[in-house]
C-alpha cells in the first residue's frame, strides 16, 4: 500500500530566481526503506522538509504531497505530528529540553497523553535504545552519537508510521554510523516503519535499502531498486562516485549481470572474475620532509580540575608538506586535540611546537598570521556578515582562485545555505588566510562525493605549494584517498600511525570497504584504484563453460 | 525514607512559603529570634561550615540594618542620647534589630530555599500553573550554558582565523563584540530551529499534559497535613493578637496567652520539621547498616 | 489576557490592570488594613498582576517560534547579569518589547528577573523585579513608534527607565523593613541606592546604544524570514 505519493512538487524560496526542486513526482510503499542522495545544494532537505507540513518552509509551492490518501495540508494536527517524524540534520538543533527524560517525554506531552501511558512508553524505548544509563542526564553531557540516538528515540516514542531522517549520520564515527543504520533497518523490519532518509554516506545504506531516489539541481532523476539505479546512471561518474565500493568497481571494470553492492557481494565479484597472481602493487615509498610542522610531545589536557584527562600523554609529529588525516571514535578527543595545536586550549603538561617554535613562543598572536589556521567543526561560528559576499570580502577571499563554484551562492546569507554549501564558503575562507599550516576538522561532513573529490584536489595543490594539512575527520574513503600518513586516536592519544596502504589493511573496523573486500585476497588494496589496477593487472579468470 | 530535599517540590514550597511568610509578616521578637536561630541552624545543617562569605555578609548587613533605624527615625519617647542634634531612641533601636532579625533570618531561608529549590523542582511547580510559561523557563534555562559554550567556540574560530591582528585593548573589545553578534544571530537562527523542532513534534496542537516526576507519596501529605495544621496555630496566634507587640511610642508588650504561646510552640515545631526528619533518615541509616 | 475575545476589550483590560486595579486595591487595602501591612497587599497586588498575565498567555494562543525567540532574550538577559557593574537586562527587554511586541517584552523582562534570581537568590523580591522590568518591557512597546523613530528619544528612555527601576524597587526595601511606608526611609533608601541608579540608568542607555541597531537588523530578518 502506499503511504507517501508526492506529485509535481515545485518550491521556490522566497527572493530566489530558480526553484529549489521542481517538478518531483515519486511515491514510497508502507514498510519501504528509502533513500535520497544527490550533490550538495540539490534540494534534498528542502524535500525532505515538505514532505514534513510543521516543517515547510515559507515560499511558494505547487504540486502535491499525500500522506496515507490524503492531501499533507488536510491532516489533522495531531495526526500530523504523530504520524510523521523527522530527525533533523544536526544532533543539537533537534533538542528541546534539557533533560534526557524529558527529551523524550516532549513529543507525547504536546499529544495529551496521559502520564502512564508516557512513562510505559518511554520505559519500552529506553529499554530497546538501551538509554536507561542516561536518563537522568543532562543532554548537553551527552556525546554526538547518543545524541543522535536520543533524537531518534524521542521521536519513535511518538509510534510514527513514516520516519524522515536528514543526514542523521553526517557527524558520527564509522561504527557508530554503521550501528545507527543497522539499527534503522531492525525499525524498518521489526515495527514496519517507512523510512526515507537524505544521506551522503552511501556505503552502509545503500545495500540496506529497498529504493534509492537521486537528485540533481533539483529534479529527481532516479527512482527505484540501488543497483537499477546504479546501472542507469552508468554516465554519471559525478553520481557513480558516492555509490558502494563494489558498485563502482563493478562500473569502473565494466562487470556484466546486476551490480553488486554489500562488501561480500564485491569480494564475490572479484574472487569469481579475477585472478589474483599479482597479489600486490608495488608501493612507492613515501618520504616525509626532516623537518617538523607540528610536534606533539607528552601532552595532557582535561577541561576542569575533577574532569578525566581528555588528551592523555599525546604525541606524535606532522612533517612539513604532508597531509596528515587523524580518525577516531566520537567524543575520543580529537577536536580537543586540534584546539590545543591552535593554541586556543592550553595543555597543562607537555609541549607542543609548531614549525620549531613552542606555542607560547609566537607573541602577539603572530602564530594566526600566515602560519596556522584552523577549521572548526562547526562551521557556523566562522561566519560573521549577512550574505556570503560580505564574508568572502572580509577576509580578502578571491573566489576566482577556487576549485569549486559558490558564485552563485553570494547573496544569500550564511544560515540560508545547505549544510554542504556553509562548509564549502567556511573552506573558502580559511583558505584564504594563505597558512602555512592548515589544520581541518572533518571538513567533508555533509559533502557530497564529487565535493569530496575536488577538496582532495585542492588539498593537493596546497601541499604542492608547501602548506603541511592536517586533518580530522570520520571519512576513512577520503582519509585513504588523500593523506600521506594516517592516524589512529583512542583514549586520548594516537595508537598508531602509518601510510594508508599499511594503517588500513591493519585495521578491521576503521577501514576501508576496498580493504575489507580484497583482504587475504589481494595485499594492501586500499582504494578504488588499487583495486582497479590489481583487477585489471590481474586479468579476468576463464570463464567456466556453461 | 527520603531526606526533606526529596520530598515533593509542592509540601517543600509551602513549608518555605509558610515559615519565611511567618517572619515577614509578624513583627513579634520572639517569633524573630526563632526563625533566625532556625534559619542559621538550618543552613549550617546543610552546607556544614562552609560557605564562609555568605555568612560574613549577612551578619555585616545584619549590623547595617539595625543601625540603619535609630539614625533615620527617632520615634519613640526614650531618648538614649542625641547625635547631631537628633535624638537616638531606645525604641527605634530596638525596633531597627527587630526588623534586621526578621531580615536576615529571611535571607538564610532564602538562601537555603534556592538550594533546594532546583530549577527542575521550580518547573514542576510553575508547570502546573502555567505549562506553557514553565517551558519558555526551562528552554531558557537551557539557553544559558548553550550560549556560553558557543561564544567560547565561536570566540576560539574567530581567533583562529586570524580575526585578531593585533594584541591590543581595542582589538579585544571589537573581538568581543564581534563574537556576541555572531552569537546572537546564531541563537536567533537556532532558536527558530528548536521551534520548529517542536512544532514537527506535535506541540501546540492542543492541550498538553505533563508527565509527573514527583508522586504524592503518603508521607508527602503528612508532612503536609501536619505542616498546615501547625500553621494554622501560628496564624491564629498572630492574628488574634495574642502575640502583640508595640515599639512605638514606647515598647508595651503583654505575657502572651494561652493561644500565644502555643503560637510560638507551633512555629518552632514547623521550622524543627525537615531537622527532625534528616535526623531520623540518619539514624535509621545508622541502624540498617550496624543490622547488615 | 484570560479568554477576553474582543481585542479593544482586552487592551483595556491589558493597561486597566497596572494602571488602575493595581492601585485601587493598594489604597483599599491601605485602608482596610489600617496601614501596618502595606508589604503584604504590595506583594498580593505584584504577585496578582503577574498570575494574571500568566493566565492571559497560558491562554492565547502564541506562535511557538516567538516563544522559542523570548526564551532566547531571556537567556541573553540572564547571561548579561553576571557583567560586572552594567545590567543589560533592562535593554533587552525594551529591544524586545519595541521589536516583538508588549507582551514578548513582558516575558522577557519578567521571566529574566525569575530565572537569573536562580543565581542571585530568590525572594519576594523576585516578585516586584519581575513586575518592573515586565512593565519596562511593556511601556517601551506602547511607545514603539515615537522610539524607534528616534535614538535620542530611545536613550532618554532607557535612562528614565533605570530610575523608575530603582525607584520603584526602593518601595519594596522600605516596606519590608519598616511595615509602614515612611518618606524618611524611603529618601534614605533612594540616596543609599544613588550608585546602583546611576549604574541602571547609564547601562540602560549605553546598551541602547550600542546594541538597538544591530538587534534590530536580526530581529528584523527573523520576523521577516520565519515570520514571527
Ligand atoms: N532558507 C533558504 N533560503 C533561501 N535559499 C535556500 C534556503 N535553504 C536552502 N536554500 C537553497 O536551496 C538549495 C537547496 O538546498 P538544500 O538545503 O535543500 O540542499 P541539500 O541537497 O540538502 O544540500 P546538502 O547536501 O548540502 O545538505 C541550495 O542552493 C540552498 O542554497
Ligand atoms: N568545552 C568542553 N568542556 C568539557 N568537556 C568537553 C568540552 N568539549 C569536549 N569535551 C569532552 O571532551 C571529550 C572529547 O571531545 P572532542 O570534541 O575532542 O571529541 P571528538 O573526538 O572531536 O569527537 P567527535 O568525533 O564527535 O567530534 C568528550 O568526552 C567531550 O564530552
Ligand atoms: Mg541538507
Ligand atoms: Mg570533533
Amino acid at each position: 500500500m502506499e503511504i507517501l505519493a508526492v506529485s509535481g512538487l515545485t518550491f521556490t524560496y522566497p527572493q530566489c530566481a530558480e526553484p529549489a526542486v521542481s517538478n518531483i513526482s515519486f511515491s514510497i510503499e508502507r514498510g519501504e526503506f528509502a533513500v535520497l542522495c544527490g550533490a550538495t545544494g540539490s534540494g534534498k532537505s528542502t524535500l525532505l522538509r515538505m514532505l514534513k507540513r510543521e516543517l515547510t518552509p515559507l515560499g511558494e509551492k505547487n504540486g502535491s504531497v499525500s500522506f496515507g490518501g490524503v492531501e499533507l495540508s488536510q491532516l489533522p494536527d495531531r495526526r500530523s505530528a504523530s504520524a510523521i517524524g523527522f530527525v533533523m540534520q544536526k544532533p543539537e538543533q533537534q533538542v528541546v529540553t534539557d533533560k534526557v527524560w524529558h527529551e523524550l517525554a516532549f513529543g507525547l506531552e504536546n499529544l495529551g497523553t496521559s502520564p502512564d501511558e508516557i512513562s510505559r512508553r518511554i520505559a519500552e524505548m529506553a529499554s530497546y535504545f538501551g538509554i536507561g544509563d542516561w536518563y537522568d542526564r543532562d543532554v548537553a553531557e551527552l556525546s554526538g552519537g547518543q545524541k543522535q540516538l536520543l533524537n531518534l528515540a524521542s521521536i519513535l516514542v511518538m509510534q510514527p508510521e513514516l520516519l524522515i531522517l536528514d543526514e542523521p549520520t553526517a557527524q558520527l564515527d564509522p561504527i557508530a554510523a554503521a550501528d545507527f543504520i543497522s539499527t534503522l533497518r531492525r525499525l524498518c523490519s521489526d515495527l514496519s516503519i517507512t523510512i526515507i532518509m537524505a544521506e551522503h554516506r552511501l556505503e552502509d545504506v545503500v545495500p540496506l535499502c529497498d529504493k534509492l531516489l537521486v537528485m540533481d539541481k533539483g529534479q529527481l532523476i532516479a527512482n527505484s531498486k540501488p543497483s537499477e539505479v546504479i546501472s542507469e546512471l552508468k554516465e554519471r561518474p559525478d553520481i557513480l562516485c558516492g555509490m558502494p565500493a563494489a558498485a563502482r568497481l563493478y562500473a569502473e571494470l565494466s562487470g556484466s549481470g546486476s551490480s553488486p553492492l554489500t562488501v561480500r557481494e564485491g569480494r564475490d565479484f572479484i574472487e569469481k572474475g579475477y585472478n589474483n597472481t599479482t597479489r600486490g602493487l608495488p608501493q612507492a615509498l613515501y618520504e616525509h620532509s626532516d623537518s617538523a610542522a607540528m610536534e606533539f610531545s607528552d601532552v595532557f589536557f582535561r577541561y576542569s580540575r575533577e574532569g578525566k584527562d581528555i588528551l592523555d600523554g599525546l604525541s606524535f609529529t606532522v612533517y612539513e608538506k604532508e597531509i596528515f588525516c587523524i580518525l577516531g571514535g566520537n567524543g575520543s578527543g580529537k577536536t580537543t586535540a586540534l584546539s590545543a595545536a591552535a593554541g586556543l586550549l592550553k595543555p597543562y603538561s607537555g609541549r607542543i611546537k609548531v614549525f620549531g617554535k613552542r606555542l607560547k613562543d609566537y607573541k602577539n598572536r603572530s602564530l594566526y598570521r600566515e602560519c596556522l589556521a584552523m577549521l572548526p567543526q562547526d562551521v557556523q561560528t566562522v561566519f560573521l556578515k549577512s550574505t556570503v559576499h560580505q564574508e568572502l570580502d572580509e577576509c580578502h577571499a578571491d573566489i576566482t582562485e577556487l576549485p569549486y563554484d559558490i558564485s552563485h551562492l553570494m547573496d544569500k546569507h550564511p544560515y540560508d545555505l545547505s549544510g554542504g554549501e556553509q562548509q564549502l564558503t567556511a573552506l573558502a575562507k580559511v583558505l584564504a588566510s594563505k597558512p602555512k599550516l592548515l589544520l581541518l576538522d572533518e571538513p567533508t561532513k555533509g559533502l557530497d562525493a564529487g565535493a569530496k573529490l575536488n577538496i582532495i584536489g585542492v588539498l593537493r595543490k596546497l601541499k604542492e605549494k608547501g602548506v603541511t594539512v592536517v586533518i580530522v575527520t570520520h571519512d576513512v574513503e577520503f582519509a585513504a584517498v588523500c593523506a600521506d600518513r594516517c592516524a589512529m586516536f583512542f583514549g586520548g592519544r594516537i595508537v598508531s600511525t602509518g601510510e594508508p596502504n599499511e594503517f588500513f589493511s591493519r585495521n578491521s573496523f576503521y577501514t576501508t570497504a576496498v580493504s575489507r573486500m580484497t583482504r587475504g585476497y589481494y595485499d594492501n588494496a586500499v582504494t578504488i584504484d588499487d583495486a582497479v589496477k590489481l583487477c585489471s593487472l590481474n586479468g579476468r579468470k576463464e570463464k567456466p563453460c556453461s | 525514607m527520603r531526606s526533606f530535599s526529596e520530598y515533593n517540590p509542592i509540601v517543600i514550597a509551602v513549608w518555605f512559603l509558610s515559615v519565611t511568610g511567618i517572619a515577614m509578616f509578624c513583627n513579634y521578637p520572639l517569633l524573630m529570634v526563632i526563625s533566625l536561630v532556625g534559619a542559621v541552624a538550618f543552613f549550617v545543617m546543610r552546607n556544614g561550615l562552609s560557605h564562609g562569605k555568605t555568612h560574613i555578609f549577612f551578619w555585616v548587613l545584619f549590623l547595617i540594618l539595625a543601625l540603619a533605624n535609630p539614625l533615620v527615625s527617632h520615634n519613640g519617647k526614650t531618648v538614649l542620647f542625641v547625635m547631631n542634634h537628633n535624638p537616638v531612641t531606645l525604641e527605634a533601636t530596638l525596633y531597627g534589630l527587630n526588623s534586621a532579625a526578621m531580615i536576615i533570618g529571611v535571607l538564610y531561608w532564602l538562601r537555603s530555599f534556592t538550594q533546594i529549590m532546583t530549577s527542575e523542582k521550580l518547573l514542576y511547580i510553575t508547570g502546573a500553573l502555567s505549562p506553557k510559561l514553565s517551558l519558555v523557563l526551562s528552554m531558557a534555562l537551557r539557553f544559558v550554558p548553550l550560549f556560553g559554550r558557543q561564544s567560547a567556540k565561536i570566540n576560539a574560530a574567530q581567533t583562529a582565523m586570524g580575526l585578531y591582528r593585533d594584541d591590543n585593548i581595542i582589538d579585544d573589545i571589537k573581538g568581543k563584540s564581534r563574537v556576541f553578534s555572531v552569537m546572537v544571530t546564531w541563537a536567533l537562527e537556532n532558536g527558530i530551529i528548536t521551534a520548529d523542532s517542536m512544532e514537527a513534534r506535535g506541540f501546540g496542537t492542543g492541550r498538553r499534559t505533563q508527565m509527573r516526576r514527583f508522586r504524592f507519596a503518603a508521607a508527602d501529605i503528612a508532612f503536609l497535613l501536619t505542616e498546615l495544621g501547625l500553621l494554622g496555630i501560628t496564624c491564629a496566634a498572630v492574628g488574634t493578637k495574642s502575640l502583640s507587640f508595640v515599639f512605638y511610642p514606647s515598647i508595651t508588650a503583654k505575657a502572651p496567652d494561652m493561644l500565644g504561646v502555643l503560637g510560638l510552640i507551633s512555629y518552632g515545631l514547623m521550622i524543627l520539621m525537615p531537622m527532625i526528619l534528616e535526623l531520623v533518615v540518619n539514624l535509621k541509616w545508622k541502624y540498617l547498616r550496624s543490622a547488615v | 489576557m484570560l479568554l477576553i475575545r474582543n481585542e479593544k476589550l482586552r487592551n483595556a483590560v491589558r493597561i486597566a490592570v497596572p494602571f488602575f486595579i493595581i492601585p485601587t486595591i493598594s489604597i483599599l487595602g491601605a485602608l482596610v488594613f489600617d496601614g501596618k501591612r502595606h508589604i503584604l497587599i504590595a506583594l498580593a497586588v505584584a504577585v496578582l498582576s503577574l498570575v494574571l498575565f500568566a493566565a492571559g498567555f497560558e491562554k492565547k494562543s502564541t506562535g511557538t517560534r516567538r516563544m522559542v525567540i523570548v526564551a532566547v532574550m531571556t537567556a541573553l538577559c540572564f547571561a548579561g547579569r553576571f557583567i560586572p557593574f552594567l545590567k543589560p537586562v533592562a535593554a533587552l527587554t525594551i529591544i524586545t518589547g519595541l521589536y516583538l511586541g508588549g507582551e514578548a517584552g513582558f516575558l522577557v523582562g519578567s521571566l529574566s528577573a525569575v530565572l537569573s534570581n536562580f543565581y542571585f537568590g530568590q525572594g519576594p523580591w523576585t516578585a516586584f523585579q519581575m513586575l518592573a522590568w515586565g512593565l519596562i518591557g511593556l511601556f517601551a512597546c506602547m511607545l514603539s513608534k515615537q522610539l524607534l523613530g528616534s535614538r535620542i528619544l530611545l536613550l532618554l528612555y532607557g535612562a528614565l527607565a533605570g530610575l523608575g527601576y530603582s525607584f520603584f524597587m526602593d518601595i519594596w526595601t522600605v516596606l519590608w523593613y519598616n511595615e509602614e511606608f515612611s518618606i524618611k526611609l524611603y529618601a534614605a533608601a533612594l540616596v543609599s541606592a544613588i550608585p546602583y541608579t546611576v549604574s541602571y540608568a547609564v547601562s540602560n542607555v549605553l546598551f541602547l546604544y550600542l546594541l538597538a541597531p544591530p538587534f534590530g537588523e536580526k530581529l528584523r530578518r527573523i520576523k521577516v524570514k520565519y515570520g514571527v
